[in-house]
């Protein structure tokens, strides 16, 4: 192949023999991406077509309008799915990261035995969130988990019981997702720290500045970039959480804790409605575009600005 | 489509042909084969139908089953995905008013000639029977039978109560509760936190209340009636039913109160008959516990239906249809009826079974019974927790309000019927 591409072009110009030996790579690289991304593509647009169709348990042609947004958006299911990750994606995102970041300041400190503790508070991320739902679902547990060892300890009134509180259970799926990921804020902002230039830490010292001056004033704000990464990627982890909650609460008790990714398979494969559920699937990108969006302007602002510079 | 009717015509007739004078002919012709998909691979329900493959192969067919392990829909994902291929199992599990949903995708084969030649239609319940020929065709058999309504009563927790009568009514139910209560039993109803869980304490409650109410209201889905008098009281016999259960229970199966049951630091527990097999199963002895139909108003057994079936595709290769017709007089037959209910604990579909001989348990027979009393009474009914009732969308849309009901005890019985008719609407 590379032979043919190079008879058929001009011999002697530098940029296209250039092109021609570097063909392999573009091949390696543009190839792959292309295909995953007219597979990303090709599914979401017909994930949109199916949602405008009458679509139940068989993908069907027809067109119905926004019917199945209209029963989506009035369902009880979607109602509480959203209300919960406006909940759950604030406190997971916030929380998350600020564990992550005391933890990496702590780490930061040239203890004793770092590798070992990064590892430790990196583990989490290793374990699948279904065997984290599970596990967390049985220390939750009032009746076998935390709440009853306190109690067998003999401090009898205390109560722990938000998995069956309905006000309190999404808060469960906060403490498991944060256990979960904060160890993946934590390595970001690890690195961040340990960028951060010698000399300007050194300079501010001999100014006389305390170590916590030093992290409020000039550490911390070389962090910007990296917080934002740990957000976008936290919140479409949030976005389009799943399986944690399935195995956690399954979007209970009752229907307290559903989330639109749960709405969604439900919709799909429990209640065979392919039309509603792929609606509740472009609402759920929607919801995405919306936080991936301004995110994808301030890096083009960014970088526009880096390049002025 | 005319094409269609006279293809399965011809095809009816054939396996007729094929069933009726000279089976055997049919077998030297060619080897019959079945390709089955099912959920069920371990346990009881595996063992079970591993038996019945057994069966198939000592007739002389080949039996190719390839059980897709967990939820019934993950079952339903592979049927999906093989129909849209365009390539069906011959025969495959789907239950209740999945059947005719399905039977729309996809062509079935008409068993009318194989139910004839059994005799088979006139030993099955009659709405049961109304499930598998949607539009007046059979094209899918019953299997065997559950009641998600039985009543089991631990030993224990009744002798703490100091009471010895089974309770009959729900006026007697909710006395004997509340003597559990007094007699130190913690919660007197045992019970898991999941969905059908949930739905299983309200379809007891308002079958128990008014088996005509729910018949119009839950499967005919008829608007007074889902707004009626009955289903408020169903609710509020449901929140007394949730009143008496574990708050700690997450969204556990049942099975996890089971030993505190039969310790009786729980009293009783509605559930459905399959729980015999688990408590057996879990080592516990049949004098422990007794199973009971569920509480009745007037007295007469109220049966919740719960059926699994095996509905038959269309397929063109003479083996596969032969193999369709050797299963159909399988699934039909007392004998293998018996053989598998007493592997799963279930009950034979057919009525005309004898439940008194050696490998029926008193539950098994109890049930039975109850099943052939309600049947006369016109008081057997369909589950819609087990998805027999209504089509998938609308149960789960009804069961949203129901689990909700069960968890949050502010939702007031009269906002609940509200609730659940604004459901109804919404999801059809």
């Amino acid at each position: 192949m590379t032979s043919a591409v190079s008879t058929a072009t001009q011999p002697g110009r530098p940029a296209t023999s250039e092109m021609v030996r570097r063909l392999p790579e573009y091949l390696t690289i543009w190839l792959p991406l292309l295909v995953s991304a007219a597979h990303l593509v090709s599914f979401s647009l017909w994930t949109i077509w199916i949602s405008f169709t009458p679509s139940t348990l068989v993908p069907v042609s027809g067109w119905v309008g926004l019917r199945n947004y209209t029963a989506v958006l009035a369902s009880r299911n979607w109602q509480i799915a959203f209300d919960n990750l406006l909940l759950f994606g604030s406190a997971f995102v916030l929380l998350s990261l600020v564990t992550g970041l005391m933890l990496a300041i702590l780490l930061d400190q040239r203890i004793r035995g770092e590798n070992v503790l990064r590892t430790i508070f990196l583990y989490p991320l290793a374990v699948s969130f279904v065997v984290t739902g599970t596990v967390w679902s049985w220390l939750l547990n009032p009746g076998i988990g935390i709440q009853k060892l306190v109690h067998d300890l003999g401090w009898t009134s205390f109560r722990f019981d938000w998995l069956v509180d309905r006000d309190m259970a999404i808060w469960t799926i906060v403490i498991a997702a944060v256990w979960q990921s904060s160890g993946f804020a934590m390595a970001l902002f690890l690195a961040g720290l340990r960028s951060v230039d010698a000399d300007i830490i050194k300079a501010a010292q001999i100014d006389g500045a305390g170590p916590i001056r030093i992290y409020r004033r000039v550490i911390l704000p070389t962090l910007w970039p990296i917080t934002i990464t740990v957000v976008v990627v936290q919140l479409q982890f949030a976005i389009s959480a799943f399986d944690l909650v399935r195995a956690l609460t399954n979007g209970g008790p009752g229907i307290a804790t559903q989330l639109p990714a749960l709405v969604v398979y439900d919709l799909m494969f429990q209640r065979g409605q392919l039309g509603r559920g792929a609606a509740a699937a472009v609402l759920m990108l929607l919801i995405l575009l919306a936080v991936l969006l301004p995110y994808a302007a301030w890096r083009y602002v960014q970088r526009r600005r880096s390049n002025h510079a | 489509m005319p094409i269609t009717t006279t293809r399965r015509r011809l095809l009816a007739g054939s396996a007729a042909a094929l069933a009726l004078p000279a089976f055997a002919r049919a077998q030297s012709a060619v080897k019959p084969r079945l390709t089955v998909i099912s959920q069920w691979s371990a346990g009881s329900d595996g063992a079970a139908i591993t038996a019945l493959g057994k069966k198939f192969e000592e007739k002389g067919g080949t039996w190719q089953h390839s059980p897709v392990p967990g939820f019934t829909t993950e079952m339903m994902n592979k049927l999906r995905a093989q129909i849209i291929a365009g390539d069906p199992p011959a025969c495959s599990q789907l239950k209740g008013p999945e059947i005719a949903a399905w039977s729309k995708i996809a062509p079935t084969i008409n068993l009318d000639a194989l139910v004839a030649a059994a005799g088979y239609e006139k030993v099955v319940a009659p709405d049961l029977a109304r499930l598998h020929k949607p539009g007046g065709k059979w094209i899918s058999l019953p299997l065997q039978i559950y009641s998600t309504n039985m009543l089991f009563l631990s030993k224990r927790a009744m002798d703490k109560a100091k009471a010895d009568k089974i309770p009959v009514t729900w006026t007697d139910f909710n006395e004997l509760a509340e003597k559990m209560k007094a007699g130190g039993v913690t919660y007197p109803i045992a019970n898991g936190g999941t969905r059908p869980d949930d739905g299983q304490k309200f379809e007891a409650s308002l079958a128990g209340i008014s088996p005509a109410a729910y018949r119009a209201a839950i499967m005919n889905l008829d608007k007074k009636a889902l707004e009626g008098p009955e289903i408020k009281a169903a609710f509020a016999q449901a929140r007394k039913i949730s009143d008496w259960m574990d708050p700690n229970v997450g969204a556990q199966p049942y099975a996890t109160n089971l030993k505190r049951f039969i310790d009786g630091d729980m009293g009783m527990m509605i559930q459905g008959g399959w729980a015999q097999g688990v408590l057996r199963n879990a080592g516990f002895k049949f004098d422990d516990f007794t199973i009971t139909p569920g509480p009745s108003d007037n007295s007469k057994p109220v049966f919740l239906l719960n059926a699994d079936a095996f509905i038959f595709w269309q397929r063109k290769e003479p083996d596969l249809q032969a193999g369709q017709t050797l299963m159909a007089q399988l699934v039909m037959d007392p004998a293998i009826q018996t053989m598998y209910s007493q592997i799963t604990g279930s009950i034979p579909v057919r009525t005309d079974v004898d439940l008194s001989g050696e490998g029926w348990s008193d539950g098994q027979r109890r049930t039975a019974a109850a099943l052939k009393d309600a049947v006369a009474n016109n008081q057997a009914v369909l589950s819609l927790a087990h998805n027999m009732a209504q089509e998938n969308g609308l149960t789960a849309a009804m069961i949203d309000v129901i689990t909700e009901y069960v968890k949050n005890k502010t939702i007031k019985p009269e906002e609940a019927v509200t609730r659940l008719a604004e459901a109804v609407e919404g999801a059809r």
